[in-house]
């Protein structure tokens, strides 16, 4: 079956010719839009696998429609194609979720290259999915046996983008070549008896627990990503600080990515320890 | 308080929100708070990485983030929170935070990214960020109440 293409630019001109340009590489042009107006309702009948989008447009500009597409289907797959290509519009785009550019005038070799790398498999990505949570275990494992001289040992992995917080999530961000989060959740009761050993006394108060939990998750993060580099150095990632959240029956969410996630058994209790990461930019060109 | 830290934050939800759907944006307060905070509803946790990093939270109960979902999504009726509320309100929480960066560089600080959001929904919880202080920000959009918690330093 052949890719179904919509094409989002106000000049009829440079739609015409991008279609033609796209029939002739065997691409299916499902709809077209010529700005903000038909864009939700084109895009809602024709159901493309990708969106191609103008930048200059008179009104929204493709800034604006690629955020209201994705407002409305965060799965949206948008190629950017303009004339206008700086650092700081690629980053800006890139931010938003786009996961192509190319430049005007398009070479139809460039874009199919960029609609091939969109719809297939990204090698890199797959590798850091597969090979994440192994080193996030290994880099748990490693923190408890340093930290408190105590063995660690795991359970089945699942996949979900949904958890119930046991009682503490420390959510930490990951920057890089990819974009992810980890979290890591426990009971008050086990993170108290880790604080306990840890600080070698009785954790003073809440807050002294949710302190540890954080540093906790901060050094089993920085560890992971640290072998994930060694392994890949072109992942290139990096831990954001923290966040600490603390309440019974707490629904956790990461509406855009996929957590693989694993339960830790130590003498403590349970940890629960769930990773995943973006897809998000593929091809630029 | 940091201006330059805020700022940017600001300007990113005046800048956005009309482009997804909302008439107005209203300001209601700024104030500084310790760095463990009390929720109700939804937080959206998105961390930030570069010369500014930390960490943004955008909270708001649960029957105002049904009514933000339903305005994002074109009006589509929301009666539950469910996946598609949730991927519709962390999308925002993306752009809003994605715009932040871009407001930063327009101040000469570059080299920032964000994190994929991760929501949490719960009541009576506690959040503690890992700065200081907080600057906690209510805004009202098209009469939806928020609180945008600012968790950056330098």
């Amino acid at each position: 079956m052949s890719i179904r293409i919509m094409i989002v630019d106000d000049s009829a001109f440079s739609r015409v010719i991008l279609a033609d340009s796209l029939q002739q590489e065997g691409y299916e042009v499902v709809g077209e839009a010529d700005g903000l107006e038909s864009l939700v309702d084109t895009y809602s009948q024709c159901k493309p696998d990708i969106v191609t989008m103008d930048i200059a447009m008179p009104g929204a500009d493709g800034f604006e429609c690629s955020k209201v597409l994705l407002a409305y289907d965060a799965m949206a797959k948008i190629i950017v194609i303009s004339s206008m290509k700086d650092e700081e519009t690629e980053a800006e785009f890139r931010r938003i979720g786009v996961v192509g550019y190319v430049q005007k005038p398009v070479e139809s070799e460039v874009l199919k290259r960029v609609i091939t790398g969109v719809m297939s498999p990204d090698r890199l990505y797959e590798q850091l999915d597969n090979w994440s949570i192994d080193m996030f275990q290994e880099a748990l494992a490693q923190s408890v046996t340093r930290m408190t001289k105590t063995t660690t040992t795991f359970s089945e992995q699942t996949r979900s983008d949904r958890e119930v917080s046991q009682g503490i999530t420390v959510v930490i961000g990951i920057i890089g070549r990819y974009s992810g989060s980890m979290i890591l959740d426990l009971s008050r009761e086990t993170a108290e008896k880790m604080a306990a050993v840890i600080l070698r006394r009785p954790a003073k108060n809440q807050e002294e627990v949710m302190a540890m939990a954080a540093e906790f998750a901060n050094i089993v993060g920085g560890v992971a990503c640290s072998m994930l580099n060694k392994k890949e150095s072109a992942f290139g990632l990096r831990v954001s600080p923290p966040s600490v959240f603390c309440g019974e029956q707490t629904k956790i969410a990461s509406p855009t990515i996929q957590l693989r996630g694993i339960y830790a058994n130590n003498d403590f209790g349970r940890i629960y320890l769930g990773i995943g990461f973006k897809k998000g930019m593929v091809l630029w060109m | 308080m940091d201006v330059s830290i805020i700022n940017p934050v600001l300007e990113a939800f005046t800048n956005i929100l009309p482009q997804i759907g909302f008439q107005t944006v209203t300001r209601q307060g700024v104030s500084l708070a310790d760095s463990t905070l009390l929720y109700q509803g939804v937080l959206i946790n998105v961390g930030v990485l570069g010369p500014v990093q930390g960490t943004i939270l955008i909270g708001m109960d649960i029957d105002s983030a049904k009514q933000f979902a339903s305005k994002m999504m074109m009006g589509m009726e929301v009666t539950e929170f469910d996946s598609l509320a949730q991927s519709a309100i962390s999308e925002m929480g993306n752009m809003v935070c994605a715009n932040v960066c871009t407001n930063f560089v327009k101040s000469g600080i570059n080299g920032m990214d964000i994190s994929p959001p991760t929501l949490l929904i719960g009541n009576d919880g506690q959040v503690r960020l890992a700065v200081p202080k907080v600057i906690v920000v209510d805004f009202s959009v098209d009469t939806i109440k928020i609180k945008v918690y600012v968790g950056l330093y330098k």
